[in-house]
């Protein structure tokens, strides 16, 4: 199935490792019970990993993907769901953990989150323009004159994600505004005013 | 080559310059001469790396924001809209059905009338046909009357004749008296010979015919 000298051809690629059923299809019992990882999940601090729960292999004509229950945890949190990769399981960016390393990797989980302290706002304060925008839109239409100038925010909602929302009048512990902001890296700005 | 006077009095320009190079169609595959080539991907410094992010995710923050925001005004104007439309509309419905059912009661007494001259005509007629009938099968009974008194008539004429037990005697007697017999033949030649018993003389000639 695969050799075990890779060489890459073509335009280079962020994956690392192999397709799901190149490992599963290896693997007795079809992997169940091992652990899997997903390399672009490595770029984060805390640890990512799934553990198969069940396997399904699909027909002839998708044989590049197979189909994979598994117990996620991203980010250090485990998902209360269980979860179905389908359609990503063609990507060859997944690697198996030997066994031999899978305790290691469990007892890293427990380790405290380090965004869950990070509570996000609600709203937003508008862009200036929008502001004398609005005013006047208001006036010509003949609605009250707006006098808080903020919107709500929209987030994508997703089991995945790490920071939370403010709830009712939680205080959010940071805030986003129109503007630059503070740099990431502030070496970019030498010599330019920040206002 | 080209003197400017010729270059300047045309009506379509010589030369046209596009605004971009030229472009592969979409539907193209990759050219030949590109078929290998492995495109050189960028390389930025983690600094710049963060800096991007940042400020491309508070890009898409405040786009969201302010998408959202005049989605959410332009439904809340929608409503009102209809709201206030479909008020009106109701209103002008209802004005439309009252004056509906005016115009149906005045079509409904135009109706009632224009009946009720309709079943008088109706009923006339029907009084009309019911008499004609009455009279033609009066005309029809007398008739049958008539019929029925001429056939008695007859009978009775004929029950002269009729066997009774006093004449049956006489009858029995007569009929004895004048037996009928009713039996006949024909031959080929359409000769009728009465009776049973009569004797009928053969043609010779006949059989001499039939031999030959």
């Amino acid at each position: 199935m695969t050799s075990a000298v890779i060489k890459y051809v073509g335009r280079t690629t962020d994956f690392k490792g192999k397709t799901l059923w190149e490992i599963v299809g290896c693997l007795k019992n079809l992997g169940v019970g091992r652990i899997i990882v997903r390399s672009v999940f490595e770029r984060y601090p805390e640890t990512s990993f799934m553990k198969i729960v069940k396997v399904e292999t699909c027909p002839d004509e998708e044989r590049r993907r197979v189909r994979v229950w598994v117990e996620k945890t991203f980010r250090g949190k485990k998902l209360p769901n269980i979860t179905e990769i389908y359609r990503t399981s063609y990507k060859p960016d997944y690697k198996l953990i030997p066994k031999n390393e899978e305790a290691k990797l469990l007892a890293t989980v427990d380790k405290v989150h380090d965004y869950s302290n990070v509570v996000l706002p609600k709203i937003i304060e508008m862009p200036p323009l929008m502001k004398k925008f609005i005013t006047k839109d208001h006036e010509k239409k003949g609605l009250e004159i707006m006098t808080d100038f903020t919107m709500p925010i929209r987030y994508n909602r997703s089991p995945n994600r790490v920071k939370r929302i403010a709830k009712g009048d939680e205080k959010p512990t940071v805030q986003f505004s129109m503007g630059l902001g503070t740099p990431a890296s502030p070496s970019l700005y030498e010599g330019i005013q920040l206002s | 080559m080209f003197s400017q006077h010729s270059l300047l009095k045309r009506t379509m320009p010589m030369f046209i310059q596009a605004a971009e190079a030229h472009r592969k169609p979409r539907w193209l595959p990759v050219a030949k001469s590109k078929i290998y080539r492995i495109p050189k991907r960028p390389v930025i410094s983690e600094d710049e790396r963060l800096e991007l992010l940042r400020l491309n995710n508070n890009y898409k923050t405040q786009m969201r924001a302010i998408r959202r925001f005049y989605s959410e005004d332009m439904i809340k104007e929608q409503e009102s809209r209809q709201s206030a439309s479909s008020e009106m509309s109701q209103r002008l419905e209802a004005e439309e059905w009252a004056r509906c059912v005016e115009l149906n009661e005045k079509w409904n007494l135009e109706v009632a009338k224009e009946r009720e001259e309709r079943r008088k005509l109706e009923i006339q007629a029907i009084e009309e046909h019911a008499l004609k009938r009455i009279e033609a099968d009066d005309l029809k009974l007398k008739e049958r009357i008539a019929k029925a008194s001429a056939e008695i008539k007859r009978e009775k004429e004929l029950s002269s004749t009729f066997i009774t037990p006093e004449t049956l005697e006489a009858a029995i007697e007569h009929a004895l008296a004048n037996p009928t017999d009713y039996n006949f033949a024909i031959d080929l030649k359409g000769n009728l010979y009465q009776g049973k018993e009569t004797k009928i003389e053969l043609v010779k000639e006949k059989d001499t015919r039939v031999n030959a």
